[in-house]
């Protein structure tokens, strides 16, 4: 009786495991068989010199820059070398650029309704 | 140490410590009143209209405006969005000229009502005395509307479809609008584009400078005539002066 009863609790203990283990084996089956996990991103177009700050930080912080220039426009009346405008210049896209991650993470943009960049 | 001694003593300490801590909070407080910012360096825009000048039946001004700021227009006045509006007036005197056409705008005062009742500090006024609506902060309460005095401001109940000038902003809607002076032209060196079209029309009704340099445009024609803003006992201290009033 008390054998059958640890064998009981062997059993649950590893149904129990297996529930919660489902989860993160998912995640990694899911990673293992999507090559491309970051959205490609296309390079701008030929005028396309060099961004005013480096890949690595625009990938990460252009919010922030953008937010920066915002308020020197808007709050300080410094309309300096960088504006939405020029992004534009080489970032023709709302499609190609912004759209590509921001779809991705679900980020939703309002920037439009105002500030004009062609689809 | 009785009792009451200590008590006495306790109180004194805690009111002592309650006053030194919010001493950093005083000047907060001050700047959050203060929208006054009439000593400021720098320079000071204001407008002066001639009257005299303006014709009844032209609208360069108000075309012109429309074109720069991606003014909506619905062809209906519950929704329309005027920066700048020419209203008729009627009065007895002088009797030689009982009608008299008056553009109407921002007359960015002083003492903005809009800037104190702001909520969010959406609307403010810049140091070179330009009140105007930060779209990203408002929040679409209205209350700068209520307190205008002039009813300058419009609220955008609509989206504007139209977009004649792509490098300049469009409002969404929900949020209010009116004249700020074209800012984004003043901070690259141009003047509004009401002045710019009337000086082209030769009409040279809207005069735009700086009132703190006395050299200017502006200085010269105030010192030179009379001019009075809109109802000047509400102490707003408009900017928007006008000649033949």
């Amino acid at each position: 009786m008390a054998a059958q009863n640890n064998n009981m609790e062997f059993i649950i203990m590893i149904i129990t495991a297996v529930i919660l283990l489902i989860p993160l084996g998912y995640g990694v089956v899911s990673l293992a068989s999507s090559n491309d996990t970051q959205p490609f991103i296309e390079k701008p177009d030929e005028k396309y010199d060099k961004c005013v700050r480096d890949t690595e930080y625009m990938r990460l912080n252009h919010m922030d820059l953008l937010k920066e220039i915002r308020d020197d426009a808007m709050r300080r009346g410094k309309r300096g070398e960088i504006t939405l405008n020029d992004c534009r210049k080489c970032h023709t896209s709302r499609e190609r650029f912004c759209d590509k991650c921001h779809n991705v993470v679900n980020a939703q943009l309002d920037c439009y309704g105002c500030h004009y960049f062609p689809k | 140490m009785e009792r009451r001694e200590f008590l006495k003593k306790s109180g004194v300490l805690l009111a002592g410590t309650a006053c030194a801590c919010a001493l950093p909070l005083l000047p907060a407080a001050a700047k959050s009143i203060n929208v006054d910012s009439e000593n400021t360096a720098g320079k000071k825009w204001g407008m002066v209209i001639d009257l005299n000048k303006c014709a009844k039946d032209c609208n360069a001004c108000l075309d012109a405006c429309r074109k720069e700021n991606n003014v909506a227009m619905h062809g209906d006045k519950r929704w329309d969005i005027h920066l700048i509006r020419k209203v008729t007036l009627k009065r007895k005197h002088p009797a030689e000229s009982p009608e008299i056409s008056v553009p109407l705008l921002c007359n960015h005062c002083e003492r903005p009502p809009c800037a104190q009742a702001c909520p969010v500090k959406a609307t403010y006024k810049r140091e070179d005395g330009i009140v105007i609506v930060d779209h990203h902060r408002c929040i679409g309460c209205r209350y700068c509307m209520i307190s205008c005095p002039y009813n300058a401001r419009f609220f955008n109940y609509r989206e504007n479809h139209e977009w004649p000038n792509k490098d300049n902003t469009r409002s969404s809607h929900g949020v209010p609008e009116s004249c700020n002076f074209c800012a984004h032209r003043l901070d690259k060196g141009k003047k509004p584009a009401c002045v710019e079209a009337c000086e082209e029309i030769n009409a040279k009704a809207l005069i735009f400078g700086d009132l703190n340099d006395p050299g200017s445009d502006v200085s010269k024609v105030i010192a030179g005539n009379h001019v009075r803003g809109i109802r000047e006992d509400f102490g707003t201290k408009p900017k928007v002066l006008y000649i033949g009033l």
